[in-house]
């Protein structure tokens, strides 16, 4: 199963999201790949792995390189990474010159899909190609989700992006992020759910241990395994699961 | 490019492991990781599916009192390099595929164990070390496990030599190269030769393989009948007893299922090649064969209701499948009764007079019907085995032809059920005296056959079923089992297998044709008539 952890918006925690539930797919023993799609490459720096791939996102589009060649496995059994590329900013431009250039994350994917139970996409910010790509590749486009009113807006737009390229909405797992309830905002919105979109019951809350993953370059389950964060991914991963 | 798959060095009992990883150390960033004694079991089906097929499959428990703290590993690996295929944590080993939870377990083995158990095959105590070499981000890039083996559950422990595996972290394939030479050019380790297990099944004396029923050594043309079927009698003979234990056992359901087939070929051989035991034996023993046969056939026929439960189920619409529910329990109950009457009749003195006086009769090499050798009774046993087996092959296909052409769109289900008892006859005949005919002729002949008896076992399946199911719905009813709701479904099922068997009838004559082609009657002919 393909599962793209996508946002029009940047900064609401898709990476930390991407990461700690590959993790939790990968410790029940599912083989799982993780493949870093941001140039910032924030996901390969959390496994400790160089955000490089030989010849860049060119070479996997263009040369008789795969994407088997460049995995890296990482510090946890069953789990690899496919790590990103600066050269992953201009990916837009080379998938452009393909015949079927919104097609192309998924042919490339199609050889991994019976290597891995679970493939996990950390996206880009934006709606782009490369967007594109990603959400027509996706089983599942899980939607990390800050309670304010712009970010609803924005979850509106997934949506209609998706229409318009025609993904199903029903891929669309939107759940709140980075949630604190010490703010009236986010208690009330989490509270009072938009009726037309459809949000997961778990919340990830904002935590400090979420942005300690960055000094300690793990997931949150593995440094802080009893944590509220912690818990509220296993929860989140429970749910999906259960979907 | 291909990943490398891990190396195993081994470590000798004079080898100074502390210096080992002190020159490792020196050389590489060395972290160490853990250290844990286990206790491991390995599991593996009782016809060795997985050995034969380079995995290793079993189930690590923490030692000692932190086995209660947390749960096992059960784990499927690379027999050869001990790399891991997949493992997942779990409180008890799985005994079928459908017991394994883990979805990459369950499909990898699920196609080797199909519906075979999972058996112990031995355990033993595990010392096990692990450190990882990391990189400049504290990354690991490779991974070093020490394990120590000592058997246990033996009068003496038996310890055997220490293992360094040396696993490459994928991507990182030049470190590990560097690392595999270090470790045999400077430690000079010598590369491991033998698979673990293998080690471990040859101390404790076991061989892995089909055993007892690997299959009938080539049958030599200058044998007599007796001589020759005397050989393949004691191996059925050895298939049964080394099937028994499992199936009193309920192991799993192949036990009894390979028993019951060893006994129909029996009697088949005891029915088909006359006059090689003096006639009270002949009677004695295919009356008591039949008998073993008709007490192992209560338990069997569950047995199949069970495996078929799921597939039944499936066949009803979606809404109204829980209303099964109850049969599957009723199946069950029934299948215990039945086992346990099974097993008090394999206790009973009737069976181990047979099982003692068919050892006598068959481990007697120069066993002579000492009053009747020269009788008309056993005047097949010192002829050719070739002449009397090629004889019985030509009438049973002749008797086919006869069989199957006078079936009629108007013939009663008991005369396709007729003509399957002769097809397995002739089949169980060919098999056993292939060894005297062109092997293509009888792949051939075997091949279009069993398309034949599949048809015919299908069908005849489905009449018992029919006539079955009525019956068990009555039974359950008044067992309490069965509701309204229940009866209707079990009703509704016995239809769809009626519908299915009139399918099956109505192709029949298709069916027959094309396995009584005239060009494949000639090829008959001409390889198992002329050569008589």
């Amino acid at each position: 199963m393909i599962i793209a952890c996508y946002n029009i918006k940047g900064g609401v925690g898709k990476t930390a999201a991407t990461v700690n539930l590959a993790y939790l797919a990968a410790l029940e023993g599912a083989r799982t790949l993780v493949w870093d799609l941001d140039p910032q490459g924030a996901a390969s720096f959390y496994f400790r792995i160089k955000p490089k791939i030989k010849k860049g996102g060119k070479g996997l589009l263009t040369s008789k390189k795969t994407l088997n060649d460049v995995i890296k496995g990482t510090d946890y059994q069953q789990l690899d990474l496919v790590p990103a590329d600066f050269s992953y900013r201009h990916l837009d431009l080379q998938l452009d010159d393909f015949k079927n250039p919104d097609m192309q994350v998924r042919k490339l994917l199609k050889p991994l899909k019976v290597e891995y139970d679970y493939i996990f996409l950390d996206c880009p910010p934006g709606v782009s190609l490369i967007s594109e790509n990603i959400l027509n590749a996706a089983d599942r486009i899980i939607v990390p989700t800050i309670p304010t009113t712009l970010s609803l807006r924005t979850l509106d737009q997934i949506s209609d992006f998706c229409e318009k390229i025609g993904v199903a909405r029903s891929k669309i797992l939107a759940f709140y992020s980075m949630v604190d309830n010490r703010k009236k905002l986010h208690r009330q919105i989490v509270e009072n759910p938009p009726a037309d979109v459809p949000l997961l019951r778990t919340c990830i809350p904002y935590a400090s241990n979420v942005e300690l993953m960055g000094i300690h370059r793990q997931p949150v389950a593995v440094f802080a395994k009893n944590s509220k964060a912690s818990q509220a991914y296993q929860a989140l991963w429970n749910e999906i699961m259960s979907l | 490019m291909k990943s490398p798959q891990s190396t195993v060095f081994a470590l000798e009992q004079e080898t100074d492991v502390e210096s080992v990883f002190e020159l490792l150390r020196r050389e590489y960033p060395v972290h160490a990781t853990y250290e844990v004694q286990l206790e491991r079991c390995y599991l593996d089906t009782f016809d060795w599916r997985l050995y034969r097929n380079n995995r290793v499959c079993g189930w690590d428990m923490l030692d000692g009192s932190e086995r209660k703290k947390s749960k096992g590993i059960f784990f499927v690996r690379d027999k050869k390099t001990s790399d891991c295929i997949c493992e997942y944590r779990t409180d008890r080993a799985p005994r079928f595929s459908r017991d394994i939870a883990h979805r990459t377990c369950h499909r990898i083995l699920d196609d080797l164990l199909d519906i075979r158990a999972l058996m112990p095959v031995v355990t033993v105590a595990v010392k096990s070390r692990q450190f990882n070499i990391l990189n400049q981000e504290k990354k690991t890039v490779a991974v070093l496990i020490m394990e120590n083996h000592v058997l246990t559950g033996r009068v003496d422990k038996t310890f055997l030599a220490g293992r360094l595996i040396v696993s490459p972290a994928k991507g990182y394939r030049k470190i590990f190269m560097q690392l595999r030479h270090y470790i045999s050019a400077q430690l000079r380790l010598p590369c491991e030769q033998f698979a673990l297990l293998d080690e471990i099944l040859a101390a404790i004396g076991k061989t892995p393989g089909p055993g007892a029923c690997a299959g009938v050594s080539k049958l030599d043309d200058s044998l007599n009948t007796w001589e020759a079927v005397r050989i393949l009698l004691r191996y059925l003979f050895q298939v049964m007893q080394a099937n028994e234990s499992g199936l009193r056992d309920a192991i799993d359901t192949e036990f009894l299922h390979d028993y019951r087939v060893a006994i129909r070929r029996t009697r088949s051989l005891l029915g088909q090649i006359k006059h090689i035991f003096p006639a009270r034996r002949q009677v004695y023993f295919k009356r008591e064969f039949y008998w073993l046969g008709q007490i192992t056939g209560p338990t069997r026929d569950l047995d199949v209701y069970l495996l078929k439960f799921d597939a039944y189920r499936q066949a009803l619409p979606k809404e109204i499948q829980k209303h099964i529910a109850s049969f599957h329990l009723f199946l069950e109950r029934h299948w215990k009764i039945e086992h346990a009457r099974l097993c008090c009749e394999l206790d009973s003195k009737r069976y181990q007079k047979l099982i003692k006086e068919w050892h006598d009769t068959l481990d007697n090499e120069n066993i002579r019907w000492s009053q009747a050798v020269a009788s008309l009774e056993t005047i097949n046993a010192n002829k050719p085995v070739r002449q009397i087996a090629g004889k019985r092959i030509v009438k049973l296909y002749k008797r086919i032809l006869q069989e199957g052409n006078s079936i009629t769109l108007e013939s009663r289900d008991e005369d396709l059920h007729e003509l399957r008892k002769t097809c397995k006859k002739f089949r169980y005949m060919v098999e056993f005296f292939h060894d005297f005919y062109p092997e293509v002729a009888v792949r051939n002949l075997l091949k279009a056959i069993k398309q034949l008896q599949d048809h015919l076992g299908d069908f005849q399946d489905l009449c018992v079923q029919t006539t079955q199911l009525c019956g068990f719905a009555e039974q359950m009813q008044r067992e309490g089992l069965a509701d309204t709701r229940t009866i209707m479904t079990m009703g509704i099922l016995v239809e769809k297998l009626n519908v299915r068997k009139s399918v099956i009838r109505a192709d029949f004559e298709h069916c027959f044709k094309t396995f009584a082609q005239p060009d494949d009657k000639v090829a008959f002919m001409n390889t198992f008539g002329l050569q008589n």
